[in-house]
């Protein structure tokens, strides 16, 4: 989520450090950093929350609240503590839950509002973040949502139709215009709230384009309202219309949210819109209750290996603002109500390691093991086999395991090719033959020879096979028999490459020179000299043949040329070879 | 006259090959068995055991290959379920912890391909069961074991970090110091992987006396180990059966 320092900063009587800090310490101690950007003034981290934190940090309360631990600055101005007083009521509007999957429905009546353009300031923090400015109210709406990280929405209320506002399950077919004008077909399994039974948002997700408001706007309904989270995130799915609303639902929320959400609201038309509040409705039938999690210090040392003190673990708690009582080792935690993720003792673990920091922990080697290893019999043999066929001279390959043909195939493969499962190993055996044969003199190698072991499903089964394949023998499979003697693994050789190079995708050209060499000559060092003589395109030298007559000798080198930039001519290598061939000469050697 | 041919040269083994063997041999060491496991999976050992519930996004369609007419099978997307497989067997036996394996092996993402993607790719998973498994000796054993296959003295990071089956979780970083480290590395933080403290439910799932048993489990690409050792610039050479590539190893 896009943070925004300069919004951060309202939280907060004491300085805050700079963005590169904050970033850091959300990095070590809570969140990844996508990036810091500046705009304007203001600085925004982008802060990849966790999937599990999204309960409480999809918010620039949920990430000062963060901040406030970590940093150990205080906390100063708590949306969740400084709340405004949502307790009026009113009859002017009703509520009625038909679904379980609605735990809370706040609706707010305000009526003389004034819609117009929002203030600077509220313009630049949306705008920091990536947000539209639409007008005051809608902005404030989504103001609130990115401080709290309650979705809210404004209805206007003389277009509802209705003020008897419900939330049911959608029918099958029911149709509804959403905010961004597209039309949607709604099934059984999604909500909808309704003005009067007629659709006028769908639940979690957007609200409906009839009630939307506009500079004709005085009087509006607010919701705040709390929607399950696997529900909005189906329907967000099957709708194709994932909002910012929809991802903070998808979460799983407090319901305890919904009031901060109407809070924030309230705030705001009190001192920004203006309007007179006709009240509230709340329809919360099973309010939260506090959870309640219990580690001991002896866990929390045994787990991470540590050797904390009960103080150390107190600090921890109390800069989370986490109630808790501790007697005989004991910690009784009581998170605050918008930390849905703490549900068991590891938990609070996380939580004292994380704040405490990861630094903290040293790194200890792990005792001598006090059982005996097994041995793996299939890597067993798999190794023996890769052993076996290596000094015979065939290479290994890997190749893919998607196919064309197979007795299984993957049902929804993204690029849409080979959706098959291989059946055998040989036809991606004989394409790598193929594909290496060109490359043979480049190479070195007077044949190309490849393995492969590898699965394939056949006969009903997985199977992992061994296959091979030369330029003289056809492809040949058979299954990987286990050695089940194997008593101890071999000390096998391991590569010695210590750097790749990259190869050229350029072709290359292959020209051969044979010389009469004095019998004392050193073939290694004809050999150096050539390739140095031959230019830096000379990318590969090799002796291919020798034989001696009347006390010379007859080197035949084969030089490969090839550049990393483009496809080389025939006439330059033949330049190149005409040259070589003259200094050759020059030097006194016979060119054959 | 006689003509001298050449013997004919030896081949190559795979580099993921001569990785898995180096990672065996250096964790063998420590007391590690070297366990494995189906390609196809069912949904219970890829997700359900390992505490990833039904309506996680990571079971949605875009990053799990499914098998076709075959309702609750997927090709794996990570070597995790065999700790559960691994962890079942041996209840099965009537073997209780401790267990220390590490899984070796080829995993699947349902997604478009480049030069750091691959559909399908090798991890290599650790898991240890018993009293010492600490959030330390987790340290310690990457530590270790990083710096044997990487070459040089290698410093272990820990950052926050949420997978379903650990609790704490922690992406894990590794700084490589000293003669022996390679140019191309040293003195640098290199994101290595993802790891944590096995989450109770994962243990229990599997048959193991959560109340009484702990544990850690790490998870690395063994494609970006490959990578970052040798200097390999495309991971689609791992499967590209390019000797111009695998004879260099």
């Amino acid at each position: 989520m896009k943070i925004s320092k300069l919004w951060l900063d309202k939280f907060f009587d004491a300085p805050l450090p700079s963005a590169e800090a904050l970033g850091e310490a959300l990095t070590f101690h809570a969140f990844e950093i996508d990036g810091i950007e500046a705009i304007g003034k203001d600085s925004v981290l982008d802060v990849k929350v966790t999937p599990n934190r999204g309960h409480d940090a999809l918010s620039h309360r949920g990430i000062a609240k963060e901040l406030s631990a970590i940093l150990q600055i205080p906390l100063a101005h708590d949306p969740f503590t400084n709340k405004s007083d949502i307790s009026k009521k009113t009859d002017a509007v009703t509520v009625k839950i038909d679904t379980p999957l609605c735990k809370r429905y706040i609706a707010g009546y305000i009526k003389g509002v004034k819609v117009g353009p929002s203030p600077t300031w509220l313009k630049e923090r949306l705008e920091a973040i990536g947000q539209r400015s639409i007008n005051n109210v809608v902005d404030a709406t989504n103001f609130v949502m990115f401080n709290t990280g309650q979705p809210l929405h404004a209805f206007d209320a003389a277009k509802l139709g209705s003020l008897n506002i419900g939330v049911r399950t959608a029918k099958e077919g029911e149709t509804l215009t959403a905010l961004d004008a597209k039309q949607y077909t709604l099934t059984d399994s999604m909500l909808v709230i309704t003005a009067g039974n007629v659709p006028v948002g769908i639940a979690g997700v957007k609200g409906g384009m009839p009630a939307a408001i506009d500079e004709h706007t005085t009087d509006i309904v607010i919701e705040s309202a709390n929607f399950d989270g696997v529900s909005v995130r189906k329907t967000a799915q099957a709708l194709k219309l994932r909002t910012d609303a929809s991802t903070r639902f998808e979460q799983g929320i407090s319901p305890e949210l919904a009031a901060r959400g109407m809070e924030g609201m309230l705030e705001f038309i009190q001192h920004q819109i203006g309007g007179t509040i006709e009240g509230f409705v709340d329809i919360y039938p099973e309010p939260q209750q506090l959870a309640h999690v219990s580690v001991t210090i002896e866990k929390v040392n045994k787990i991470l290996g540590t050797q904390l003190t009960g103080a150390d673990i107190a600090n921890v708690f109390t800069r989370l603002g986490f109630a808790y009582k501790e007697e005989a080792g004991v910690f009784e935690v009581q998170p605050p109500l918008e930390r849905l993720d703490i549900k068991i003792p590891e938990d609070l673990i996380e939580e004292v390691v994380r704040i405490i920091g990861y630094n903290k922990i040293a790194a200890i080697p792990l005792p001598r093991s006090t059982i005996e290893p097994a041995i793996n019999t299939h890597f067993y043999t798999a190794e023996k086999m890769r052993e076996e066929l290596q000094a015979q001279g065939y290479s290994e390959v890997l190749t893919s395991v998607f196919a064309d043909k197979g007795e299984r195939v993957v049902l929804n493969k993204v690029d849409g090719v080979h959706p098959y499962l291989r059946e055998s190993l040989v036809p991606g055996l004989t394409g790598a033959l193929a594909k290496n044969k060109p490359n043979k003199d480049l190479l070195g190698l007077a044949q190309v020879k490849l393995f492969e072991i590898g699965t394939v499903w056949k006969g009903g089964t997985e199977v992992v096979m061994v296959g091979t394949i030369t330029e003289k023998e056809k492809a040949a499979e058979k299954i990987l028999i286990e050695d089940a003697a194997a008593a101890s693994y071999q000390n096998l050789p391991l590569s010695i490459a210590t750097r790749y190079q990259p190869f050229s995708k350029y072709p290359y050209i292959v020209r051969d020179i044979a010389l009469w060499t004095p019998a004392s000559a050193h073939t290694e060092e004809v050999q150096v000299m050539i390739k140095t003589l031959a230019g830096e395109l000379c990318v590969k030298i090799g002796l291919f043949d020798t034989f001696q007559k009347e006390g010379r000798v007859s080197l035949a080198f084969r030089l490969i040329f090839q550049s990393f930039e483009r496809t080389l001519t025939e006439e330059e290598v033949n330049k190149i070879m005409a040259e070589l061939s003259a200094i050759l000469g020059d030097k006194g050697f016979e060119i054959r | 006259m006689a003509n001298t041919s050449t013997p004919e040269p030896q081949g190559h083994i795979h580099p993921i090959s001569s990785l898995i063997r180096e990672a065996n041999r250096i964790f063998y060491d420590m007391g590690f068995t070297f366990a494995e496991g189906p390609l196809i999976e069912d949904e219970w050992h890829n997700f359900d055991a390992l505490n990833v519930p039904k309506d996680h996004p990571a079971r949605d369609m875009q990053d799990t290959f499914f098998i076709k007419d075959e309702a609750g099978l997927v090709l794996r997307t990570h070597t995790s379920p065999v700790q559960i497989r691994y962890m079942e067997t041996q209840i099965k036996k009537g073997i209780q912890p401790p267990y220390r394996i590490i899984v070796p092996g080829k995993i699947f993402r349902n997604e478009a391909t480049d030069m750091t993607h691959e559909a399908e790719f090798f991890q290599i998973e650790g898991l240890v069961v018993e009293e010492a498994a600490t959030l330390s000796t987790l340290k310690g054993t990457l530590s270790k074991f990083l710096g044997e296959a990487m070459g040089g003295d290698a410093e272990v990071r820990f950052r926050p970090s949420f997978f379903p089956f650990t609790e704490p979780s922690i992406e894990v970083d590794m700084r490589l110091t000293g003669p022996a480290a390679p140019d191309k590395l040293r003195d640098k933080w290199i994101e290595m992987g993802g790891a944590g403290m096995i989450h109770p439910n994962v243990l229990a799932n599997a048959g193991v006396d959560a109340k009484k048993y702990q544990g850690f489990a790490f998870g690395m690409g063994l494609d970006r180990i490959a990578m970052l050792k040798w200097g390999i610039d495309d991971v689609r050479l791992m499967h590209s059966a390019d000797l111009r590539f695998i004879n260099q190893f």
